[in-house]
């Protein structure tokens, strides 16, 4: 019997140090919400694949949006 | 002089006349001092992502502004007064590049060390082969 495979896994990238983004913009919400799922938590590096350095910078940008009603508290 | 970012949300039920009045006040108390309003942007009546004070929209305008530091805290002690203004952000932008780059510049450092210890390290093997092939 063969074995069925299941799940494939992708390779994860971190998009901010493939395009070299320097400073992540609260106002950016297209860019910031690729990181916020409904719920309205951010999403976990081992999720996105996100750098740590990155992960640091992205998560102070969505605590701003957030402070400036752009993106919710709580989620549905 | 720094380069500042604010952001204010304004009560979105005021009419025009009301908010270009405070708009210009707000304007008023950053260009002093030689200070400069570096770009504008005014994103008008948006629906918040949650209620503030009730309301359910907002009307957003960001500033980047090149102003003394002194600046600030009277603008920002007016923004907080005021009950047009719902929400406001005020950022040192520099402060946030500034970091950034000694970052990068401490992690290239880093990398640097490495890679040239890398290399003594392969010209001292290089140094060694040849001997140890004349022994053989």
């Amino acid at each position: 019997m063969s074995k069925k495979k299941y799940f494939v896994k992708r390779k994860k990238t971190c998009k901010f140090t493939a395009e070299g983004i320097e400073y992540i913009d609260y106002k950016d919400i297209d860019l910031i919400r690729q990181y916020v799922p409904v719920s309205g938590k951010i999403l976990p590096r081992r999720v996105s694949g996100t750098n740590p350095i990155y992960q640091r910078k992205l998560t102070r940008a969505i605590k701003r949006a957030r402070l400036m009603a752009l993106l919710p508290f709580l989620g549905d | 002089m720094p380069l500042y970012e604010l952001g204010v949300i304004l009560d979105a039920s005021l009419d025009d006349e009301q908010r270009s009045a405070f708009l210009g006040e707000i304007k008023e108390l950053i260009a002093k001092e030689g200070a400069t309003i570096v770009k504008e942007d005014v994103w008008g009546k948006r629906i918040l992502a949650y209620l503030i004070k009730h309301k359910r929209e907002g009307y957003y305008v960001f500033w980047q502004y090149e102003a003394p530091g002194t600046v600030v805290k009277p603008l920002e002690y007016r923004l907080r007064l005021s009950d047009q203004v719902l929400r406001f952000l005020n950022l040192n932008l520099d402060r946030e590049m500034q970091r950034a780059r000694k970052m990068a510049k401490v992690r290239a450092e880093q990398k640097a060390a490495k890679r040239a210890a890398k290399e003594r390290a392969e010209v001292a093997a290089v140094v060694v082969a040849p001997r140890t092939g004349e022994e053989a």
